[in-house]
């Protein structure tokens, strides 16, 4: 068979990262594997700080009328946990690993842009320290809610610096995500290897394309918004002033503008993730992949216009309502296309359960039951119920957990191997699977119950009211589990790259172009890029009796 | 199952339109979920792979007949969803014309303004309804967004500042319906406790009138010292001004700040001795008052009928 | 497509929709503003007007810099770029006496949401003209060092791009802003 040399070359001077030693290899590298490991490292840590502020909370829950910290501590964890989790790990992570898979996929040296590429990095980076500088101010951290609605984040109301430094650091990450998309969408569609066309692509860089453009066109959204609640906060204008003819709902139809499709955003790239690692465990492929990608598309488009699903209760009266009603209703068909053809393509496989697959195949369940109650929400009745109680904290986490997180680690083992060249341990992926899966629904399924049972969201203590505090307590047995989970997940790492079985290039045995070079790839990615005449090269490779169509 | 609270106890005809539809939607959900559960293991250990089979399985790409099919059938599913959805909205929430509202609520970090206009009683923290009557609210904020949310009674809704909203309110049977502020609001929203006090036309009635005269100011003993205190102490700077809430029959309320705590003389003893330790960063502020002073405070706000 | 051309591109389409939400900003406020300063009250067209030729005229001397670039006419296209570069600079000289003229009499960005949304809008977009107007100072100075003898330059193309995205912006800030107060 074969192979053709890499064709798109980049003009400019390699990644310097192997010239200079020690940190600055670090500091000025601009090699696309090395600044996606650095993405991943980085979440990590942000992960950590972020479960133990969950922690604390569900610990402060434990019981009615506890006191183990105060409000304003309680309130400024929830708010530093939500902006943690979903601006400092779930979206870097998401992106980190598409920086560092996408040029591999499509058989490019590095992104198109790589000193942009950096730049995301460090934006993500400095945005990050500035958001956590708030702690050491002399109020402490923000404390308004992931959100931080006005007027409550506003100058009369949050005098402390904590919401003028979150808005900073998330100005910084944002504009760094745009960097991302911008880098992201270019690399696409300029530097594809010959033979792989748009409809030969893997699902994973769809999912990285179509999110790459739900970033550009919403990141702008919430920077807009976000420099009127600067300018209302340091300078005394009044965007969101209602008592001076600001409007406090506006902000509410930027922050969401940008909200929602942000938890696209937030998932698509896991949905890629999920599109790979199902048709390889499976050993089939993907089932309907038009239909995959096209329902990534529609997702995408649909997601624009159905923010005031989340304003509801604001009184804007049934008409506007309804329009967001059925909207939010409709991304249901799409998003259960796509869980119906990732179980059509185990249907008639050999599924091989590996940790990556354990965690991809118990994605598709709890996401599910993340979809089924958002169905449920996008009803305004239901949500004139359900909006700002535990039923919303258990139905996000569903999404967020049961889905992009559940999605990520079926990512980390799978690609593990590729990153490190080792393979991680299977016995310790089995007990971060289980412990995970246990401890994540004692942890939020009651909470479904205690929302519909009347317990607000955000509350940091509340009355001894029936079975409150027994679902309480069940929910932060479950946290101190998944605690556990997440320590014998940071073991396996760490153990498994200084001891791990040498992977191989392929260990999985997959088709895409990613596992054609050496583990870890070199820093020129390959020596050769084996021809592409079809969505699997590497099976037509092996298969040259039967490739693809 | 009332014990449980919240949709397990819909008290009123709005909330139990809404719990109709929570239930259809829920049963949909939970066999969608169990269908796809039951396929998925069924796929799982039916085609799990055994060890000695290296062959790879058939290559099945995909069928576009059967993509059309489950993205009809959902598509209709969404289509009886968002018609019971457009039904219940309308049932709940109909217009409510130029009727002048019945009850104007207020939100204030962290308690409830509550006015009658067509009566003229002024109170706090916990609503008085008649049975079996549809009640118009009026609801804003003076500070932050807020949202009255009473579960067992219907639909919850913000109170915004800058925007004025309405809904409907009813119980209908008697009863004390707990609820509380659902819009994060500041330090103490977990503190902004409400609850509706449903009775009797008879009842409502009584306590109506009871509310609108100003009980007489105690002429004697501690009471009338108290009296006293609660003016020098500039107390009425704030609950005379609408600033904090008012008190005037504060004897008759069940809860006091908000919910917080039980209303009882020695419960109000230990607010007024150290607001912080029972509502942290609340605007009430410690008076740093001595014991008879608490006394005398107290004896007079018990005397307020 | 060349994919630094392709990058500005996509560029500008999310600078369009951060100008959009603070167009939307000043549209929505534009007529609750009952008392003190307006647009209708405050502002004067006329000067503004003549001021925003010069930006307009700016699009077409950068234009002329690209075809002189295309002409590998070295010298023109170092005297186009000055010439795009002294014009956006009369813009932003103009931009400031209207802001000078409105702080005197104590219009500012507090004053009310007017003042709040025309500040914001005007002084991000002089913000986007400054950034503009730096990186046409880059291109002049590597131009007059001897870099782009054409016929073909990813720097200059991009910088007219955005340049141009610039001056569109403010073809709607003007209409919005001064227009459709006195029209």
């Amino acid at each position: 068979m074969s192979r053709i040399p890499l064709v798109p070359e980049i003009t400019e001077p390699l990644p310097s990262i192997r010239e200079s030693e020690g940190l600055l290899a670090w500091v000025a590298s601009i090699d696309h594997k090395q600044i996606g490991i650095m993405y991943l490292i980085a979440t990590l840590f942000f992960f950590l700080v972020g479960g133990i502020e969950a922690l604390l909370m569900r610990i402060q829950l434990v019981r009615p009328e506890n006191d183990f910290i105060s409000p304003e501590v309680f309130n400024q964890l929830f708010t530093m946990h939500g902006t943690t989790m979903i601006f400092f790990v779930v979206m870097p992570f998401l992106i980190g690993i598409g920086v560092y898979l996408v040029p591999l996929m499509i058989g490019a040296r590095d992104m198109a842009f790589p000193r942009l590429n950096a730049l995301s990095y460090w934006l993500f980076v400095l945005g990050g320290l500035l958001l956590y500088f708030s702690f050491f101010t002399q109020s402490g951290a923000p404390d308004v809610g992931w959100f931080a609605y006005t007027p409550l984040s506003e100058k009369p109301f949050t005098l402390n610096k904590g919401p003028t430094y979150w808005v900073l650091g998330l100005l910084a990450t944002g504009i760094g995500s745009v960097a991302s998309g911008l880098n992201n969408i270019v690399t696409i569609i300029t530097l594809r290897t010959p033979g792989l066309t748009m409809r030969r692509l893997p699902l994973f860089v769809w999912m990285i394309l179509v999110t790459s453009f739900l970033l550009i066109f919403v990141m702008p959204i919430i920077t807009s918004a976000f420099a009127m609640l600067l300018l209302d906060r340091l300078l005394g204008a009044t965007f969101f002033m209602p008592a001076t003819g600001g409007s406090a709902i506006l902000y509410q139809h930027f922050f969401w503008g940008f909200g929602h499709p942000e938890v696209y955003i937030l998932i698509l790239p896991a949905f890629g993730i999920i599109s790979e690692v199902i048709p390889v465990f499976s050993r089939k492929p993907i089932y309907g992949y038009e239909f995959v990608a096209g329902s990534t598309v529609a997702i995408g488009l649909l997601s624009l216009g159905v923010w005031a699903h989340h304003m509801f209760a604001v009184g804007l009266g049934n008409v506007f309502n309804a329009f967001f009603a059925i909207a939010s209703m409709l991304i249901a068909i799409p998003t259960g296309i796509k869980v119906l053809n990732w179980t059509a393509t185990m249907w008639g496989g050999k599924i091989h359960f590996a940790t990556p697959m354990l965690f991809a195949v118990t994605f598709l369940i709890e996401f599910v039951v993340g979809g089924l109650s958002g169905v449920a929400i996008a009803s305004p009745p239901i949500d004139w119920q359900a909006t700002d109680t535990y039923f919303i904290v258990a139905h996000f986490h569903y999404t967020l957990f049961g889905g992009s997180l559940f999605a990520i680690f079926a990512g980390v083992y799978y690609w593990f191997p590729k990153m490190s060249g080792r393979m991680p341990s299977e016995r310790l992926g089995k007990w971060h699977f289980w412990l995970t899966v246990i401890g994540f629904n004692l942890t939020f399924l009651v909470q479904h119950l205690l929302g519909l049972m009347g317990m607000p969201r955000r509350v940091y203590t509340y009355h001894d009211l029936p079975y409150w505090g027994d679902m309480n307590l069940i929910s932060t047995v479950g946290s101190l589990i998944l605690g556990l989970s997440v320590i014998v997940f940071v073991w396996n790492i760490i153990a498994s790259l200084r001891s791990g079985i040498p992977a191989g290039n392929n260990p999985w045995n997959a088709w895409t172009l990613e596992w054609a070079t050496t583990s870890p790839p070199p820093v020129h990615n390959f020596d050769l890029v084996p021809p592409v005449h079809g969505r699997r090269p590497l099976w037509d490779l092996a298969h040259p009796d039967m490739p693809d169509k | 199952m009332d014990k449980l609270g919240g949709v397990f106890n819909a008290s009123s005809p709005e909330m139990e339109a809404m719990v109709d539809l929570t239930l259809f939607i829920i049963i949909v959900a939970v066999a969608i979920l169990g269908i796809i559960t039951i396929a998925i293991t069924y796929i799982l250990i039916r085609y799990r792979r055994r060890s000695a089979d290296t062959a790879e399985p058939r290559q099945d790409f995909g069928s576009t007949k059967v993509e059309i099919v489950w993205t009809v059938i959902p598509a209709l599913i969404v289509g009886v969803f968002f018609f019971s959805t457009i039904k219940t909205m309308y049932a709940v929430n109909p217009p409510f014309g130029d009727r002048e509202p019945d009850l104007v609520i207020i939100g204030h970090q962290w308690w409830w303004e509550l006015f009658y206009p067509k009566s003229g009683v002024r109170t706090a923290n916990e609503v008085h309804i008649p049975i079996g009557k549809k009640l118009l609210v009026r609801l804003n904020s003076v500070d932050v967004i807020h949202d009255f949310w009473v579960p067992e009674l219907g639909p919850k809704i913000d109170l915004v500042p800058g925007h004025t909203n309405h809904i409907w309110l009813s119980a209908s049977k008697p009863g004390v319906y707990l609820g509380a502020c659902a819009e994060f609001c500041g330090v103490q929203h977990a503190n902004m406790r409400i609850r509706v006090i449903a009775e009797t036309q008879e009842d409502f009635d009584k306590w109506q009138e009871e509310h609108r005269k100003i009980p007489p100011t105690p002429t004697t003993g501690e009471a009338a010292l108290g009296a006293k205190l609660f003016q020098e102490k500039a107390c009425t700077n704030c609950h005379l001004t609408g600033v904090g809430p008012d008190l005037t029959h504060l004897s008759s309320r069940q809860t006091l700040a908000a919910g917080a705590l039980e209303n009882t003389p020695s419960n109000l003893v230990k607010w007024l001795k150290n607001p912080e330790k029972y509502k942290p960063s609340s605007y009430m502020p410690n008076m740093k008052l001595t014991d008879v002073e608490v006394n005398a405070i107290v004896a007079y706000l018990e005397a307020l009928k | 497509m060349n994919k630094n051309k392709m990058l500005v591109s996509f560029f500008i389409v999310s600078e369009s929709i951060f100008f959009l939400m603070l167009i939307l900003a000043y549209v929505n406020f534009h007529r609750s503003v009952t008392e003190g300063p307006t647009a209708a009250n405050s502002l004067n067209p006329i000067k503004t007007g003549v001021f925003s030729l010069f930006l307009l005229a700016s699009s077409l001397t950068i234009w002329f810099a690209g075809i002189s670039l295309k002409k590998k006419n070295h010298k023109m296209l170092c005297t186009w770029l000055l010439l795009t570069i002294l014009l956006g600079v009369t813009f932003l000289f103009g931009q400031g006496l209207e802001w000078v003229g409105l702080i005197k009499q104590n219009i500012t960005i507090s004053r009310n949401v007017f003042g709040t949304t025309f500040f914001t809008l005007t002084g991000f977009h002089g913000f986007h003209v400054t950034v503009g107007l730096i990186m046409l100072l880059i291109l002049l100075g590597l131009a007059l060092a001897g870099d782009f003898k054409g016929p073909e330059s990813d720097a200059v193309e991009s910088v007219s791009i955005y340049w141009h995205f610039v001056d569109g912006v403010w073809i709607v800030v003007f209409s919005v802003i001064y227009l459709w107060a006195f029209l």
